[in-house]
């Protein structure tokens, strides 16, 4: 008989963990982002009820493959996974959408940015920034292709770098960049019209 | 890993203005690469001043952003996936099966015959559950 002390990895403590610990498990560490996933469903379905739909689908497809999330990683991010895979199968699978080329580092996107700003475009864009309503920037953002919205979302609102965006959407790194960047001109634009359309921020160079 | 092409020990302002939002994010990884761009910006005041009105511009509109976007989930969201897990988790139980099964050895030898029954009980459960 060995006198050592058994010390169970946390792989051996998962093969043989119980549902009830599991179920206890999962409710102590994924419930506590519902907040966070309701938010983000807000950004690919744009309405409450769908949004709500989808965050609980979101929770029964993490439950059943809760197994198979790795402890120590990210879980919210592990999460975000899921809503997107879910929303990709359950709520996208009809619906008939354009889809946006994937040669997506555009030239002509980084061909407008290699020149320096005027000084009259900048405080143009200072002032439209400056005066903007509440609720512009959400209208805005929903305006914008649920691409370039998605990449919008994880970058600005989330703070993720574009490789854990890359693996929250299914896609390159490369395409992260490219929809990041264009969904933050095309907002930069639509903020732009907004306020023209107020009478504020009369230039076009942003 | 972003590598930006023709960077050597220095660097043109469209090189600078190409590669800027990179700096800017944060996703510049090589630190020798970040150094360049800093040496750049502090003998190019049009390009440090496009820099920071491009970094300046994005801290807003993240706080506008960050603002806007955190709708909280709605109470009874929270207690339907308490009872949508508690489900799930009951039909993760597999059902126990108890299989009975039984031998009978019968050896005759020199006309007298002896009968051996045995029983084995297995009960069986799927492991591990998924």
């Amino acid at each position: 008989m060995s006198s050592e002390i058994e010390v169970k990895t946390p792989a051996q403590l998962l093969a043989t963990e119980t549902v009830i610990e599991r179920t206890a498990r999962f409710e102590r560490d994924a419930m506590q982002y519902t907040n966070q996933l309701y938010a983000a469903a807000m950004r690919y379905t744009k309405n409450p009820h769908n949004a709500q739909d989808l965050v609980q689908d979101t929770y029964a497809k993490a439950f059943t493959s809760f197994h198979q999330f790795e402890p120590g990683t990210n879980l919210k991010a592990w999460l975000y996974r899921i809503l997107t895979t879910t929303f990709i199968n359950t709520y996208r699978k009809d619906q008939r959408r354009p889809l946006i080329s994937d040669g997506e580092v555009e030239d002509w996107q980084l061909a407008s940015a290699a020149s320096h700003t005027s000084d009259q475009g900048k405080s143009a864009e200072d002032e439209v920034l400056e005066n903007l309503p509440d609720g512009d920037v959400k209208r805005a953002l929903h305006e914008i292709p649920e691409e370039f919205r998605l990449a919008v979302f994880y970058a600005d609102v989330e703070g993720y770098s574009y490789k854990e965006i890359a693996d929250i959407l299914g896609i390159p790194t490369g395409t992260v960049m490219s929809r990041l960047h264009r969904g933050r001109k095309l907002l930069r634009v639509l903020l732009a019209d907004y306020a023209k359309d107020r009478g504020f921020g009369g230039s076009d160079g942003m | 890993m972003q590598k930006i092409e023709g960077l050597e020990d220095q660097m043109e302002c469209s090189d600078v203005m190409l590669a800027l939002i990179l700096f800017i994010d944060d996703e510049i990884h090589d630190e020798i690469q970040v150094e360049i761009f800093q040496t750049h910006f502090q003998q190019c005041p049009q390009c440090l001043s496009e820099m920071e009105h491009e970094r300046q511009v994005l801290t807003r509109m993240k706080s506008l952003l960050a603002d806007e976007c955190c709708e909280q989930a709605p109470e009874d969201l929270n207690s339907r996936i308490v009872k949508q897990t508690a489900l799930l988790a009951s039909q993760m139980f597999s059902p126990t099966q108890i299989i009975t099964e039984y031998r009978r050895t019968e050896t005759t030898i020199n006309g007298e015959t002896h009968i051996e029954i045995e029983t084995v009980q297995e009960i069986r459960r799927d492991f591990p559950l998924s």
